[in-house]
């Protein structure tokens, strides 16, 4: 077997082997993240990435060439392994964008990989995205890779003599970073505010009868929000009365308190059948001790808080008492470490550099 | 070939347990019985990657189990250890073609904050900016469904159709695809006569096309047997599982932020909502044709109102303080502005109304801090997920791509 693979590679076929590879470039569908969108308009009628002999297709098995559109997961790493072992020798890896090549926006993310770190890369193409032309510069790079056997960078930078840049002293300092945060910080999601809003205060009596003696406090905090802050215990009797007029959840969200020894969870709810409630956002929120994160699930009210609940389960810990699909990991990947959304989860500071900009 | 020392050890055998975010209990049942589990994806020939775990009794689809999650880039704990200004391109990435509906999200919910106004012509340059995005990714949505279905024309001409969109708003704000042209108080840098004349123009370019493609692509009887009559979603349970955006309205509800909570220069201007009442995968994509040419009307009547109005002014005085000849261009002034931006203790929730539906962003501050103490993302794509896998239930295996591409569901998007 490896006879007739250095038969190939060297052998009297090989500079033909080697034409037939540079025009058939065939990327896999792998479109790993957002850079794909400047992907498809490099292979669309835009720019034509096929007059390169470079045409996307669906199947693992025929293609010899992975493009990794940007950002790199955790989850997807290993299909971007699995992907890359599946392909016919000999195979490229071409990496898009600021995220394949050191992580850019999200570099110190807890859900991130670089590439580079699992399979190994041909080229990179910096930029987020990066453009179409960069794109189809780096298959022509390949293509070339291909033909001499080494890979030369496309790009090449005017040296700069950085002692003659003016007002540059040896013993500059790195600025501090320009963020403050509280060390104690205190947290309330239903601050009171003046607003006029006639229907929201016609609504909040409403709520005052309706839900008599379940709620602590009902407050508008802005126009078209109101906030209703309530017990656990109470929050399944809050929910069946406000499903009747509240048909849907927009969002399940859980603040995380680690000095307070507690979490909020709140559900925002919101009505598409009642035209006069579709603007108003209800705000249902309860404090829960740190240490025994549970609560009532609302799936039984509310089908569509189904998702969100697993979500937030996933990132905080939280167990949605009720929710059948508790305990499973949904978003993150199974090696991630757990419920990294919790504040004592801390991420990896940035560094700040010194640059002076001349006037 | 000299293999490359590799840091991360990632299993490349079979799994010998698989990893699949179901019970257990679940793949004994599905074996048990006469159903067949099907695992669409992560890698599949259509756009982004998810998995979908389809149990299948014959060819008819049982049951749909999303395994969402491959894209999950952490932005929710990156906000809350950034500037508040730092996040606006952070928080664009969900879905980078829909830049401005995106970041306008995340601007609105801190203007609400601050309570600012901003001024005039910044809102209709933001509504244009916004009108171009929507009508980017509804093309976008078109030629992936197109792929989903093999028709490779149908792919090439939306994504035709992208350039002169991709074109206009780099003249506008320098960038192709990444514009994070909206900040807080209005905008980067007010917009010349002549590149809205451009963009007036634009919209007589893809009216005109569009026409061809109807030809090609909507109107062709493969599409429309494809499409048609798959994957409905009815009202109540498009109502009950949360469906947002075009793919509620294709379901009946008629439900736009826009309208209900009008925001930037919606209410002055005159404007359709587009509804449907069958909920199949043909009225979702009519819906979203639709809608492109009521954002070509929006677009050319801002472009008109901004004709009459003078130019300068597009940051609001009330957040630049000291630095008002700043007020036609943030360039210099960038970190002097909003480098310390701290917003007043509280929740503020802002609804925006992005090209795939109802998009929710959630600042809470602590009033003290120059970074969010938490930032709430829901995007559209997740809110229509559970909608999506309910859609497909009971349909035949072979309409799965059509009705996934009729979602134009972005995995991106959903996973944040």
């Amino acid at each position: 077997m490896s006879e007739n693979v250095e038969f190939l590679g060297s052998g009297i076929f090989a500079p033909f082997k080697k034409w037939g590879t540079k025009w058939s470039l065939w990327p896999v569908h792998l479109v790993t993240a957002c850079c794909g969108v400047e992907l498809a308009h490099a292979y669309a009628s835009g720019y034509d990435g096929e007059r390169l002999g470079s045409l996307n297709y669906g199947i693992a098995r025929q293609t010899n060439l992975i493009i990794v559109e940007g950002a790199i997961s955790r989850k997807m790493a290993r299909v971007l392994k699995i992907t890359y072992e599946q392909m016919p020798d000999p195979k490229f890896v071409v990496v898009m964008g600021a995220c394949g090549l050191k992580g850019g926006l999200f570099w110190n993310g807890y859900h991130m990989v670089r590439p580079s770190d699992v399979v190994p890369v041909d080229f990179f193409i910096p930029g987020c995205p990066p453009t179409p032309e960069s794109l189809l510069r780096s298959i022509r790079a390949l293509q070339e890779k291909i033909m001499s056997g080494k890979a030369e960078t496309t790009i090449s930078f005017d040296k700069v003599d950085l002692s003659e840049i003016e007002g540059r002293s040896s013993a500059a300092r790195p600025p501090t970073t320009p963020k403050f945060i509280a060390p104690t910080p205190s947290i309330k999601v239903d601050v009171p505010k003046d607003v006029d809003w006639e229907f929201g205060k016609k609504l909040v009596k409403e709520f005052e009868k309706d839900l008599n003696g379940l709620y602590n406090s009902i407050t508008i905090t802005a126009k078209n929000r109101i906030a209703i802050s309530a017990e656990k215990k109470n929050i399944m009797a809050i929910a069946n009365i406000l499903s009747k007029r509240f048909d849907h959840v927009k969002n399940v969200n859980v603040i995380d308190l680690p000095h307070e020894n507690s979490f909020i969870v709140e559900y925002q709810v919101s009505s598409y059948s009642d035209k006069k409630l579709m603007p108003v956002v209800v705000n249902i929120y309860a404090r829960i001790p740190r240490d025994n994160p549970r609560f009532p699930s609302l799936v039984t009210f509310w089908p569509s808080a189904d998702y969100l609940e697993r979500e937030m389960y996933d990132l905080f810990g939280v167990w949605f008492e009720g929710n059948p699909a508790m305990g499973e990991r949904f978003l993150l990947a199974p090696d991630t470490p757990d419920f990294p959304l919790r504040k004592d989860r801390k991420l990896k500071e940035e560094e700040y550099c010194f640059c002076e900009v001349r006037e | 070939m000299t293999e490359k020392e590799l840091l991360l050890d990632v299993p490349v055998q079979p799994p010998t347990e698989l990893f699949l975010p179901i019970p257990k209990k679940f793949l004994e049942e599905a074996y048990q019985g006469d159903d067949y589990l099907v695992l669409v994806g992560p890698q599949h020939p259509g756009s982004g990657h998810m998995r979908i775990i389809v149990r299948i009794k014959g060819d008819i689809i049982v049951e749909a189990i999303p395994d969402p999650g491959y894209v999950h880039r952490s932005i929710e704990k990156l906000a809350e250890n950034r500037l508040y200004i730092q996040n606006i391109p952070l928080l664009e990435r969900p879905a980078i073609m829909d830049t401005g509906n995106l970041t306008l999200g995340y601007v609105r919910a801190i203007e609400s904050a601050l309570d600012i106004e901003i001024p005039e012509r910044a809102k209709y340059i933001r509504t244009v900016l916004a009108e171009l995005s929507r009508i980017g990714t509804h093309l976008y949505d078109a030629g992936i469904l197109a792929v989903f279905m093999g028709h490779t024309t149908g792919f090439m001409w939306p994504f035709a159709l992208r350039e002169p969109i991709v074109e206009a708003i780099t003249r506008m704000s320098g960038a192709r695809i990444t514009a994070s042209f909206v900040i807080p108080g209005g905008i980067r840098r007010d917009v010349p006569w002549n590149v809205l004349e451009f963009i007036r123009k634009t919209t007589f370019v893809i009216e005109r096309r569009l026409k061809s493609f109807e030809k090609i692509f909507i109107r062709n009887p493969t599409v429309i047997a494809r499409l048609k009559g798959v994957g409905v979603l009815s009202k109540e349970d498009a109502i009950k599982f949360g469906v947002v955006g075009p793919f509620l309205r294709a379901s009946g509800v008629e439900y736009d932020v826009r309208k209900v909570e009008p925001y930037e220069a919606y209410e002055m201007l005159n404007w359709d909502i587009p509804v449907s009442d069958d909920g199949d995968s043909y009225s979702r994509f009519l819906v979203r044709v639709e809608e492109i040419a009521q954002s070509i009307s929006i677009i050319r009547q801002a472009v008109n109102e901004l004709r009459a109005m003078p130019e300068g002014n597009v940051i609001s005085e009330d957040i630049l303080a000291d630095y008002s000849n700043a007020s036609s261009d943030i360039r210099g002034y960038f970190f002097k502005v909003f480098g310390n931006l701290i917003l007043p203790q509280g929740e503020y929730t802002a609804l925006t109304e992005a090209s795939r539906g109802t998009l929710l962003y959630s600042i809470i501050s602590d009033g003290e801090s120059n970074v969010p103490y938490r930032v709430r993302a829901v995007t559209p794509g997740w809110y229509y997920l559970k909608g999506f896998m309910e859609a497909l239930r009971g349909e035949r295996v072979a309409d799965l791509q059509a009705i996934y591409g009729s979602f134009g569901y972005f995995p991106p998007e959903a996973d944040r």
